[in-house]
């Protein structure tokens, strides 16, 4: 009897150590032959074209014989043209697909029919909200240290005597823009910023044209403002050149999330000292490597797998905090830009 | 029923065109042929090919109906919301369906009775109920819908298939006996060619106009829960822009958009034109702005070769009297 006790304890010890067993970093084996396919929100945007850039990078690394496919549809047809693409990929049978969301669970259907002929599933940028069909979520950063990353370059620029400064986002319903403008206000409260004083939110779109006549809008509205925090990629663009025509950059600063290639000339002309981003061409790379894992078989889509994604070291799948359901790879960091890297980054 | 020449011709080239396709793409992709794809194709596109079927009896009748891709959000919409505030499904459903008739019914009271053009009336439509349906879920997605509601969108049916793919076969057959085999279609043709006359010999030329607005908005109403069911999920952005889509599909089936000519034969190879075309693209993973621009040249295309066709025929005959 006690023999029988001590061999299912035995047993269930093993139960116990085999997952850890598994959970030892896997090797990612190049050479395999795998259909796979990068699919943008819609094509025609720089950051997407980095992430291709990103991902060839790693098809390269992995010596992936068939050629990756970057397949898109066009903005007017973004929800139709994903649920397409989505299909006709599972109808020829890839390897894997590389999906930044941008038809919410509306993918759904979609993704569950190619999960369902074995084929891994793997979002980038955007995740599927509901995590259903979906292998594993390879997330950019944080949403709470895009905020503090905000709080900080804030910080930075107006310095220890504070000021008053303001936020132009994109539209007032975008899920990532109000998270991290919400992660930005819960930052805010630490003492150390006690005298940076939020003034007001605007919203500009992600329309050029709106973002420059929101920006210049805040100017009237706030007499004492400093700064100009846009944590969108085209309202930072907006702003930082509604500031130079109208020749404030020496009074009004802008910040916030803006692409190095685009906000260069603001950096070396002092508009807009102090940016950040994460790496559009890591996101790519990133996600290659891990849909590569998963579409060879060297990792599973389970919290705890961790494997070595080249140049960019080790990565583990945990469960995704942010959403109910679903697995995630956290990439970060941020990369901060200021005169002395943006040229470099901008090539 | 007898129709001139030179349409005849312009189905028999869009047959040409479609076995052209066809080949293309057995020559291209192994998995065309398969019938999952072929389901595939069909379902990639069927609320736009159903509302196409009415838009063909609109247009033939000299009128257009903008407003129909707003009326699918709209109605798809109206059951989310419905559905969520606690309504029963089926009831939600027939309260969308209404939404539509209703919208339909608006635009055909204006353009019948009140006399305004249909393009002005529509358009109005198009970005009304566009902002009915935005602010009936703002900006949220609905889903959690009835497993039985979702599959029938998404899961095969009758045999390989979906209950969306029936309902077209079926109404495509409806529509080419009303269009081509009874009262009602000869007087959607005489209105379309000439109103006036029409008015003149007795024809209730109001009531025709405002029962098939009535059935535009009804049919797209029904196109859009069909498009909430295979997507599983409603937002305030469904089927934006397909009203393009569907009256390009029905332009190149041969339809005069001055009303008047057209037939629904030509329309269904327009659909297949189409249709295939597109699969095949994507199988060559050929997508995005290439994609558009094939579909677009070949509308360009449609439009213009019936049209100098006409005037190089008119100068002939010119030249011999």
């Amino acid at each position: 009897m006690k023999k029988l006790l001590l061999a299912s304890a035995a047993a269930a010890l093993i139960g116990v150590l085999a997952p850890h067993a598994a959970m030892a970093q896997a090797t990612v084996k190049p050479g395999s032959a795998v259909d796979m396919v990068l699919l943008p929100k819609f094509l025609g945007i720089a950051v997407f074209d980095q992430a291709h850039n990103g991902a060839e990078e790693a098809a390269k690394e992995l010596k992936n014989s068939k050629k990756l496919q970057y397949l898109g549809p066009t903005p007017e047809n973004s929800v139709a043209g994903q649920i397409e693409i989505v299909t006709n990929a599972a109808t020829q049978g890839v390897g894997a697909i590389m999906i930044s969301n941008n038809s919410g669970d509306q993918i759904v259907p979609a993704a569950k029919a190619a999960h369902a002929k074995g084929i891994k599933v793997v979002t980038w940028d955007s995740p599927i909200p509901s995590a259903e069909g979906e292998d594993v979520f390879v997330a950019q950063v944080d949403f709470a240290e895009t905020g503090k990353v905000m709080a900080d370059m804030a910080l930075s620029i107006l310095g220890a005597e504070g000021g008053s400064f303001a936020v132009l986002s994109a539209s007032p319903d975008a899920a990532n823009q109000n998270a991290w403008i919400a992660a930005m206000q819960t930052a805010l409260k630490e003492p150390k910023y006690a005298k940076l004083k939020l003034a007001g939110i605007v919203y500009g779109n992600d329309q050029s044209e709106t973002s420059y006549n929101q920006a210049l809008a805040l100017v009237d509205k706030y007499k004492d403002l400093k700064l100009i925090m846009a944590p969108t990629t085209v309202g930072i663009v907006s702003a930082a050149k509604a500031m130079q025509d109208e020749n404030l950059c020496g009074k009004i600063k802008v910040s916030g999330l803006g692409l190095p290639s685009e906000m260069l000339a603001y950096t070396k002309n002092g508009c807009a000292p102090q940016f950040a981003l994460w790496s559009f061409v890591d996101l790519g790379y990133l996600s290659y490597y891990t849909a590569y894992a998963l579409a060879t078989g060297a990792i599973k889509a389970e919290a705890g797998q961790s494997f070595k994604a080249g140049r960019m070291g080790t990565y583990t799948i945990t469960k995704d905090p942010t959403r109910k359901e679903g697995l995630r790879i956290l990439m970060g960091p941020f990369s901060k830009y200021d005169i002395n890297n943006v040229e470099a980054a901008a090539k | 029923m007898t129709l001139p020449p030179f349409l005849r011709r312009w189905e028999t080239l869009l047959l040409a065109m479609l076995v052209l396709i066809a080949g293309a793409n057995m020559a291209a992709t192994p998995f065309y042929l398969g019938v999952g794809n072929i389901v595939n194709l069909f379902q990639l596109e069927i609320e736009k090919i159903i509302v196409a079927l009415m838009m063909t009896l609109i247009i033939i009748n000299g009128e257009i109906d903008l407003s129909v891709a707003s009326v699918m959000g709209l109605a798809a919409c109206v059951a989310a919301y419905l559905f969520h505030a606690g309504w029963p499904m089926p009831v939600a459903l027939l309260a969308a369906l209404a939404s539509g008739a209703l919208a339909g019914a608006i635009n055909g009271f204006w353009t019948a009775y009140v006399g305004l053009p249909s393009l002005a009336v529509t358009l109005a439509g198009l970005i009304g109920y566009r902002g009915i349906a935005r602010i009936l879920v703002e900006d949220r997605a609905y889903g959690g819908f009835p497993d039985w509601f979702n599959a029938l969108g998404q899961q095969p049916q009758f045999g390989p298939l979906t209950v969306s793919i029936v309902i077209f076969v079926v109404m495509f057959a409806i529509m080419a006996v009303v269009l081509h085999r009874s009262i009602l279609g000869r007087l959607v043709y005489v209105m379309g060619n000439n109103l006036q006359a029409a008015r003149y010999s007795g024809v209730r030329v109001k009531r025709v106009k405002l029962l098939l607005f009535i059935a535009s908005g009804a049919i797209a109403a029904l196109a859009g829960l069909l498009y909430a069911a295979r997507l599983g999920s409603v937002r305030g952005d469904m089927a934006v822009g397909f009203e393009l889509d569907i009256i390009t599909i029905v332009l190149l089936g041969g339809v005069s958009i001055f009303g008047g000519s057209g037939n629904l034969l030509g329309v269904g190879l327009s659909i297949l034109v189409i249709l295939n075309l597109r699969n095949g693209m994507g199988l060559a993973d050929i997508t995005g702005n290439t994609q558009t621009s094939v579909i677009g040249a070949l509308l360009i295309l449609s439009v213009l070769l019936p049209n100098m066709a006409q005037a190089v025929h008119t100068k002939w005959k010119g030249r011999e009297t």
